[in-house]
C-alpha cells in the first residue's frame, strides 16, 4: 500500500467525519418541531446548548472520534472536539439549505436557531464516525493519555470498561432519543396515560432492555460479564435505565418541551415516556457498539 | 512507582507511535473554529440586537385585487418589524360594504420571525374597492 500523505489522510478523516455526520443527522434534519424549536429559542439557550453539544462530543472524542488515531493526548481531544463540532455545524447548514429550510430570506435570528439545534445530531454523528464505518469489528477503542499516571491502575480500568458500557448506554439512547425528545408525540402519549400506566411503561422499558442485551443472546455473555465492574444482568439493567432516563430529561429540557415552570407530575411522565426507547436505544448500543 | 515504570501507551505516545498533528490537521482546526466563532458572534449578535424588541406588526393590503369566478383575492404581506419571534398571529380583514354588511375573513401565521415576512390573501364574495377594508393583527402568543 502506498504511504499516504497527511493531506490525503486528513482528507479522509474529514469525509469520515461528513459520513457520520449525515447518517446521524438526516432524522432530525426531517422533524418540523425541531425548525420551530430552533426559530423560537432564546439566544443564550442556544449558546447553552452549543456548549453542551461540545461537552457530549468532547466525552465520545475520548474514545470514539473521526480520525483513525487510537492514543490521543487531551489536549487533541479537545482539538478533536472543536473540529467535529465545526464539521457538524457546516453539514448541519448545507444539509438546511439544500432542502430550504434556510434561504436568503430567513432571519438570522431563526436560521441561528435552526442551525444550532440541527448541528447536534450531525456533531455527533462525526465524533462517531470511525467505529460507525470500521470494517472490522475489533475492540480497538481510542485510549486518551491519563493527565496522571496513577490512573492506570487494573481497578481502574476496570472502572473505565464500565465507563466505556455506560457510555455506549449513552450514545444508543441519545440517538434514539433525540429524533423522538422534539415531537409533539412525546407529551401527547405522556398526557393520555392513566397514573398508574406509567408503572407498566417503567416495567416494559427494563424488560425490553435486560431482553436485548442478556436474553436474546445476541451478545457473548460470559465475555461480557467479565470484562468491566457491571455486576449482574439486572443491576446493569437498571444502572443503563437511570442512565436512559437521565438521557430523556437532559434532551427534554434541551429542546424546551420541558421548563421549571411545568407541574412535576408532566416531567414525570414525559420522562419515562421518553425513557421508553432511550433504553431500548441504549441496549442496543450497548450490544452494538 | 508510576515514574520508574511508564506504562507502555504513554511512552509510545511521547516518542514514535504519535507523531505531532500534521499541518492538514492544522487547517481542519482553524477552519473549524472559524465557523464555531462565527456562529457563536451571530448568536451574540441576534441577543444584544433583537431580544429587547417585542414583536410588532405591518400589515400592507396590496392594490391589484385579483378576480376569479366572481370571486375578490386580496393579497396581503405581514412583517414582524420587532426582534422577537410571535406564534399564532392572528391576521383579520374585515371588509364593511354600506347596505350590504359585513365580510371578514381570518388567518392564522404559525411563526414570524423578527424581519420576517409572510404573504398571504384574503377572499371575498364582494368588491372590496366598493367598501371599506380593514386588515389588522388582533393577537399572537409569545413561543
Amino acid at each position: 500500500m502506498p504511504h499516504p500523505t497527511p493531506w490525503r489522510t486528513e482528507l479522509q478523516a474529514i469525509l469520515r467525519g461528513i459520513a457520520g455526520g449525515f447518517l446521524f443527522g438526516i432524522p432530525l434534519l426531517y422533524t418540523v418541531e425541531v425548525w420551530a424549536i430552533g426559530s423560537a429559542t432564546d439566544p443564550r439557550w442556544l449558546l447553552v446548548v452549543l456548549g453542551l453539544t461540545l461537552l457530549v462530543v468532547w466525552l465520545l472524542t475520548q474514545v470514539e472520534g473521526f480520525r483513525q488515531t487510537l492514543a490521543l493526548r487531551p489536549l487533541e481531544a479537545i482539538l478533536e472536539t472543536i473540529e467535529a463540532v465545526g464539521i457538524g455545524v457546516l453539514c448541519a447548514a448545507l444539509a438546511l439549505l439544500l432542502l430550504r429550510r434556510i434561504t436568503l430570506a430567513t432571519p438570522l435570528p431563526e436560521a441561528t436557531g435552526k442551525l444550532v439545534f440541527e448541528s447536534v445530531p450531525f456533531s455527533l454523528g462525526v465524533a462517531l464516525a470511525r467505529s460507525t464505518f470500521q470494517t472490522k469489528r475489533s475492540r480497538d477503542r481510542r485510549t486518551t493519555a491519563p493527565l496522571s499516571r496513577r490512573l492506570t491502575s487494573p481497578t481502574l480500568a476496570k472502572v473505565r470498561d464500565t465507563l466505556v458500557d455506560l457510555d455506549a448506554t449513552l450514545i444508543g439512547a441519545v440517538l434514539i432519543g433525540l429524533s423522538i425528545a422534539p415531537t409533539e408525540e412525546v407529551p401527547l402519549v405522556a398526557a393520555s396515560l392513566p397514573p398508574l400506566w406509567l408503572l407498566l411503561v417503567m416495567a416494559a422499558s427494563l424488560v425490553l432492555s435486560y431482553t436485548i442485551v442478556f436474553a436474546s443472546g445476541f451478545t457473548d455473555r460470559t465475555e461480557r460479564l467479565q470484562r468491566g465492574l457491571l455486576l449482574s444482568p439486572p443491576t446493569e439493567t437498571l444502572v443503563a435505565y437511570v442512565v436512559a432516563l437521565a438521557v430523556s430529561a437532559i434532551m427534554l429540557v434541551m429542546f424546551q418541551q420541558l421548563s421549571p415552570s411545568d407541574p412535576w407530575q408532566e416531567w414525570l411522565s414525559d420522562i419515562l415516556v421518553l425513557g421508553l426507547p432511550a433504553s431500548i436505544g441504549g441496549a442496543a448500543g450497548r450490544i452494538l457498539i | 512507582m508510576g515514574i520508574d515504570n511508564p506504562p507502555p501507551n504513554s511512552s509510545q505516545a511521547s516518542t514514535t507511535g504519535q507523531p505531532q498533528r500534521s499541518m492538514a490537521e492544522w487547517v481542519t482546526f482553524i477552519g473549524a473554529t472559524v465557523i464555531l466563532l462565527t456562529l457563536v458572534g451571530v448568536i451574540i449578535y441576534d441577543w444584544q440586537v433583537n431580544q429587547d424588541r417585542p414583536p410588532a406588526f405591518n400589515v400592507v393590503v396590496a392594490e391589484s385585487i385579483r378576480i376569479t369566478d366572481g370571486r375578490y383575492y386580496v393579497p396581503f404581506v405581514i412583517t414582524n418589524t420587532g426582534g422577537r419571534i410571535a406564534n399564532g398571529v392572528q391576521v383579520i380583514a374585515e371588509l364593511d360594504i354600506p347596505g350590504q354588511g359585513e365580510e371578514t375573513g381570518e388567518q392564522q401565521i404559525d411563526f414570524l420571525s423578527g424581519h420576517e415576512q409572510k404573504e398571504g390573501s384574503f377572499v371575498f364574495n364582494h368588491d372590496p374597492h366598493r367598501g371599506d377594508l380593514v386588515v389588522r393583527v388582533a393577537s399572537y402568543r409569545l413561543p
